[in-house]
């Protein structure tokens, strides 16, 4: 039965990556990464924050993307472009209900070598930089892709991106007394054994103050 | 009668792992539910930024203890995308066996866990026993019993042993013999058909706009796989396809989720044997560790601006690695390292799933979607 063609999956991106890219605040563009035997198109959207919102209502409804892998948050306090960013990963799996015959459900069994156009299953990476501010925030889209609910929760919790729209916000992965903004994946925090050669000359860390003992959290 | 919460957990047998499960309930009937997790969240995503490439594999396979092969293979693949390594075929091979071994282990520790949950003890025994056979294998490959360590940034630690193909093949069909009795324990026992079927319905669609994949989506009728779809390693020369089950009218029940389990056991089984067959050099040559066939040479540092990221195909549904380059150490270590786990967002959906049951089914349900705490707290 095999797997899904090369070629045309990397047609469908490039198809998928020029009808995104006429859209308003989007650059798009396709990455061919490797790994394994077969070459792996990768739709790359850099999309402004004010837009957001429109097209991720666009990629639901008009391109069939219909499941959200993962929301990463980063810090970059010392990039000149940009001090956040979001990336999120979605997937195009093109999953529908199988259909019911006689009483009993007929399984779908797509033949993935065979398929092709809007049916071919795509991988999409969307990044969003977001400029120097102290409460950044974007679009929730939990609506819209129930699956972005706890990525959203999780992004918030660690990184302290917020999320404008999304209900029901709350600690998840730390306890949930933590003091309002903290949030340990922002780069101001510091592990105390962060230094890679230190770390065994001084395994106990007794000569060393921790490298964010005189920051104000 | 009045509605009123009860926590599940922390220390409940149900909840395989430490977090809770919050249940409104009227009466005995389930009429909301919250999950409350983070119980062992340990921070390996900032651990991971103060570590080089290599030493990130050894966090990576603690994330879950009981399929530890599949997450550091899902780590490595990212850390590969980024640093831009070609690795050798024969190395790829070997990865798929290690990682198709031990896709086997995990789902006999899940039919060894749920059966005592729904009141079959004896399956925990028998399928702890099979375990130990892959564990005897995965142990050959990787020199130690659930943490292995196995890949390497461009290959594998080493090759497989003399007489791992021999082994590997004697154990597998005595395994896929020994199959069928579970299946006749489970199959033809009554209370385990009367507590699984008919309960914990999920329709396709719905999980998959809820982000739920994997086995638990197969579940239900359709042939979704990352193996196939975003093909990666060497699945893509082998002759294979995803198991796939037909579901009830209202959906894939616990029972359905039990079946794929078992279907995609035969099927990795099948995987190794055809792997072990098609190896380049065949599988009973052997080639010293750091050889360029099973090992091929990486940088050791990404700039800056530079990413990579993988979807992986684990146990229990599609896991995902992102990593930007360009850390501490002028990119010896990633800046920031991302961790997608299906079961963190596979759990909310399976508490939504249990809405409108009676209490007594929640074990049923929960344990039917394979939780591993593990992985879900990171």
């Amino acid at each position: 039965m095999g797997v899904v063609s090369e070629k045309a999956q990397l047609s469908a991106a490039e198809d998928f990556a020029s009808a995104l890219g006429k859209m308003e605040g989007v650059v798009s563009s396709v990455d061919k990464r490797s790994s394994g035997t077969q070459i792996r198109p990768v739709v790359n959207l850099i999309i402004s924050p004010i837009s957001w919102r429109n097209v991720a209502e666009s990629l639901r409804a008009d391109h069939g993307v219909d499941y959200c892998s993962m929301i990463t948050g980063i810090h970059w306090p010392d990039a000149d472009d940009k001090q956040w960013e979001v990336i999120y990963h979605f997937l195009r799996t093109g999953v529908k209900n199988p259909p019911i015959l006689d009483g009993v459900v007929q399984p779908i069994i797509t033949q993935p070598s065979k398929l092709k156009g809007a049916e071919m299953p795509l991988e999409i990476q969307i990044s969003i930089p977001l400029g120097e501010t102290r409460n950044p925030e974007v679009a929730s889209i939990q609506d819209i892709w129930v699956g972005a609910d706890w990525n959203e929760k999780e992004t918030w919790d660690l990184v302290g991106i917020d999320f404008v729209g999304h209900e029901g916000m709350r600690r998840v992965l730390q306890p949930h007394e933590t003091p309002k903004g903290y949030h340990p994946l922002q780069k101001q925090h510091k592990l105390r054994y962060h230094n890679f050669e230190e770390m065994y000359d001084d395994v106990q860390g007794f000569k060393r103050k921790p490298a964010d003992s005189e920051r104000i959290k | 009668m009045a509605e009123m919460w009860i926590s599940m957990g922390p220390q409940h047998p149900m909840t395989h792992g430490l977090w809770t499960l919050k249940v409104k309930v009227d009466g005995e009937t389930v009429v909301d539910t919250e999950p409350d997790l983070g119980y062992i969240h340990r921070g390996v995503e900032k651990i991971c930024e103060s570590r080089d490439f290599t030493q990130i594999t050894t966090y990576c396979d603690r994330l879950c203890y009981a399929s530890a092969n599949t997450w550091s293979h899902a780590y490595i693949y990212a850390a590969e995308d980024l640093l831009g390594v070609e690795v050798p075929e024969r190395a790829e091979y070997i990865r798929l066996v290690a990682v198709e071994l031990q896709r086997i282990a995990s789902h006999l520790m899940w039919l060894g866990a749920y059966g005592p949950d729904i009141g079959n003890l004896t399956v925990m025994v028998w399928c702890l026993r099979e375990r130990e056979m892959m564990m005897d294998l995965l142990q050959e490959l990787g020199g130690s019993r659930m943490h292995y360590n196995f890949p390497r940034v461009g290959g594998v630690k080493r090759d497989l042993p003399h007489g791992f193909a021999m082994r590997a093949r004697h154990k597998l069909s005595l395994f896929l013999d020994r199959i069928q009795e579970y299946e006749s324990l489970f199959d033809e026992s009554t209370i385990f058909l009367i507590r699984s079927q008919g309960v914990g319905y999920a329709k396709p669609e719905e999980m998959i706009n809820h982000g739920v994949s994997g086995p638990n989506l197969r579940a239900g009728g359709v042939n979704h796989d990352i193996r196939t779809s975003h093909p990666y390693s060497v699945y893509s020369e082998l002759d294979w396809s995803p198991a796939v089950e037909r579901s009830s009218i209202k959906g894939a029940d616990c029972y359905d989720r039990y079946r794929i389990r078992v279907e995609e056991m035969i099927q990795s089984a099948n995987l190794v044997l055809q792997a072990l067959d098609k190896m380049p050099g065949g599988a009973e040559t052997y080639h010293e560790p750091g050889d360029p066939k099973i090992l091929a040479k990486a940088p050791s540092r990404a700039p800056e601006g530079t990413s990579g990221s993988h979807h992986f195909e684990d146990s229990r549904g599609e896991s995902m690695f992102y990593i930007a380059g360009g850390g501490e150490g002028r990119g010896k270590m990633p800046y920031r390292v991302s961790i997608r786990s299906p079961i963190f967002i596979t759990i909310p959906y399976a508490s939504k799933c249990m809405i409108g049951y009676k209490v007594a089914d929640i074990p049923a349900i929960m344990g039917s979607f394979d939780p591993c705490i593990g992985e879900t707290d990171r």
